[in-house]
């Protein structure tokens, strides 16, 4: 049988944690700028404030609302010591999301769920809504529809059909609006709908992704659960670049940047690449991007940087575009270990900036380069993005 | 800047409330919300904030709110780019905190973990008033309350 772990709006739960005389309120986690509120807690959402509204049209339906900076230094703290106890119950546990777990569930009642969800409540401080099934689908089934603080198992043919009725079918995480659209077209609404469809036409509509889930709801796992990371084809950092912009030493300082914080995650997952892409979207033109391949299995900032520097005014055509989101895309991995130095390398000075910003704080010293961004920098949240917290298997 | 704070009742010592009369100060955001002491500057008078003086936590003029027979100057705030260029130095003014859990700007409410800075100034009478420094808002927080001026937090940067 398989668990899946969930916390109860996990960011302003985890602001209750240091902050108790945040319960019972309305609580809204803002974005980086201020403007949006990326998380809220039930008594807020009571009032009608959704996850992404602007704060100045949730302010005048929830006045009362009180508003926290996010903090994913924090966030990622109490994930790990989630992660952590529900190891200490379950050989076999994956990292899904930063709030989220599945795990192989060796005792399936509903005893052991309560006791896993106090646990979570009195050593981490996170409610958390539990689901056990025999599938990782079923599971997470059970435990989003029992929220807030709910626990749920699925142990008979009885009791997933109760899950499954007239639930509908996007409540299935691998669903999206498009899925459900095609399925809607064919009279398939519910997820008991969904089971009782035939397999083979199932896997036509929706190819071997739809067909897994057909397997899953039916109670037969066929997604595993992954305690180890899949190992990357690619990693990438990047993202928005804030306000769009034509400023060349803006744009080139966040290359800069994201190259930085590409080093980091080769470093983190111990690969180099062999190529590396730079990818531009603008913002009334179509994206572009380009790739370069490296003189050998690279790394290092200086020979990923030159390579993004050179890819730079290649794709960023025309040249009146205001760039608005980027990434840089490291590709053709190999094991860090079994790769050939290049005779330019200096892995002295790699080692320098890696020790000091361990001991001092991320980008600490980092490419004066950088220097147009002082706005980014000086902010000490920005040094923190979520893709960089390292281990999840899904974002 | 910063129109209104809040504090925790908790926070506030019982002699406090009969000598202030804080118990009409009294809110809260919910059932089983902690009940909270609210301080605003266009509120009824009297006009009052909370403040750490010499280790004891007293309750406090807030600037000065029109009266005219008072020399002290006519606001709430002090800005902290007056404090340095020597503007505020015929006062003596001393610097205090404010403790607040959460601060009010343009109907929005943000969290503050321990207080902000203030400073404390005595009128001809030499009963104290106590000013909120402000600084130039930092973007978040210009975004999040559309004020060009924010309050200087202990230990916490937003
Ligand atoms: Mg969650």
């Amino acid at each position: 049988m398989i668990g899946h772990v969930d916390a109860d709006c996990f960011y302003v739960s985890a602001e209750r944690v240091r902050f108790p005389h945040l319960r019972s309120m309305p609580v809204g986690v803002l974005g980086n700028h201020g403007a949006c509120i990326i998380a809220k807690s039930y008594e807020m959402k009571a009032a009608g404030v959704s996850t992404g509204m602007p704060i100045w049209d949730a302010t005048p339906i929830c006045p009362q609302a009180v508003y926290v900076k996010r903090d994913f230094r924090w966030y990622e703290a109490l994930s790990r010591r989630m992660l952590a106890l529900v190891q200490e119950v379950s050989p076999r546990v994956e990292f899904y999301s930063i709030d989220e777990q599945f795990f192989a569930a060796l005792e399936p009642t509903d005893g052991f769920a309560r006791q896993l969800q106090n646990n979570l409540l009195t050593r981490v401080g996170v409610p958390v809504s539990i689901g056990i099934a025999p599938t990782k689908t079923l599971a997470k089934l059970i435990s989003d529809s029992s929220k807030p603080f709910g626990y749920g198992v699925v142990a008979d043919d009885r009791q997933r059909r109760a899950l499954l009725h007239n639930r509908p079918v996007t409540d299935i995480t691998g669903i999206a609006k498009r899925s459900a659209m095609h399925l809607a077209a064919h009279g398939i609404e519910t997820c008991d709908q969904f089971a009782r469809a035939d397999r083979a036409f199932i896997r036509w509509l929706l190819t071997k992704r739809g067909e897994d889930l057909w397997w899953e709801l039916n109670g037969t796992p066929v997604i595993p659960v992954q305690a180890v990371r899949p190992k990357h084809k690619f990693v990438s950092r990047g993202g928005s670049i804030g306000r769009a912009s034509c400023d060349p030493a803006r744009v080139q300082a966040f290359v800069v940047r994201n190259v930085e914080r590409l080093v980091e995650a080769l470093m983190h997952y111990k690969v180099c690449c062999d190529q590396l892409t730079l990818s531009l979207s603008f913002t009334d033109r179509p994206e572009r991007s380009l790739r370069s391949s490296l003189l050998g299995s690279r790394a290092d900032f200086e020979a990923l940087l030159e390579a993004a520097l050179h890819l730079l005014p290649q794709v960023w055509q025309p040249s009146s575009a205001a760039v608005h989101y980027m990434h840089v895309i490291a590709g053709c991995l190999r094991p860090l270990a079994h790769r050939q130095m290049s005779l330019f390398e200096q892995p002295q000075l790699h080692d320098v900036k890696h020790r000091i910003n361990n001991a001092v704080g991320r980008f600490a010293l980092r490419s004066g380069s950088t220097l147009p961004l002082v706005d980014v920098y000086g902010d000490a949240a920005n040094e923190y993005d979520i893709c960089d917290i390292y281990g999840k298997s899904c974002f | 800047m910063c129109k209104g704070i809040s504090i925790l009742k908790a926070r506030l010592k019982q002699e406090l409330f009969e000598q202030y009369e804080l118990s009409q100060r009294i809110v809260t955001r919910g059932a089983g919300a902690q009940e909270e002491v609210h301080f605003m500057y266009p509120g009824a008078p009297p006009i009052e904030l909370p403040v750490l003086h010499d280790g004891q936590l007293v309750i406090y003029e807030w600037g000065n709110r029109n009266n005219k027979a008072c020399k002290l100057p006519n606001t709430g705030w002090c800005r902290i780019e007056s404090l340095e260029a020597g503007k505020w130095r015929w006062l003596s003014p001393e610097k205090v905190v404010i403790p607040a859990d959460f601060g009010l700007e343009k109907s929005v409410w943000f969290q503050i973990n321990e207080g902000m800075e203030g400073v404390l100034v005595h009128d001809e009478q030499l009963r104290p008033h106590v000013y909120m420094m402000t600084q130039p808002a930092s973007h978040y927080y210009q975004t999040m309350t559309r004020h060009d001026r924010m309050p200087i937090l202990v230990g916490q940067e937003i």
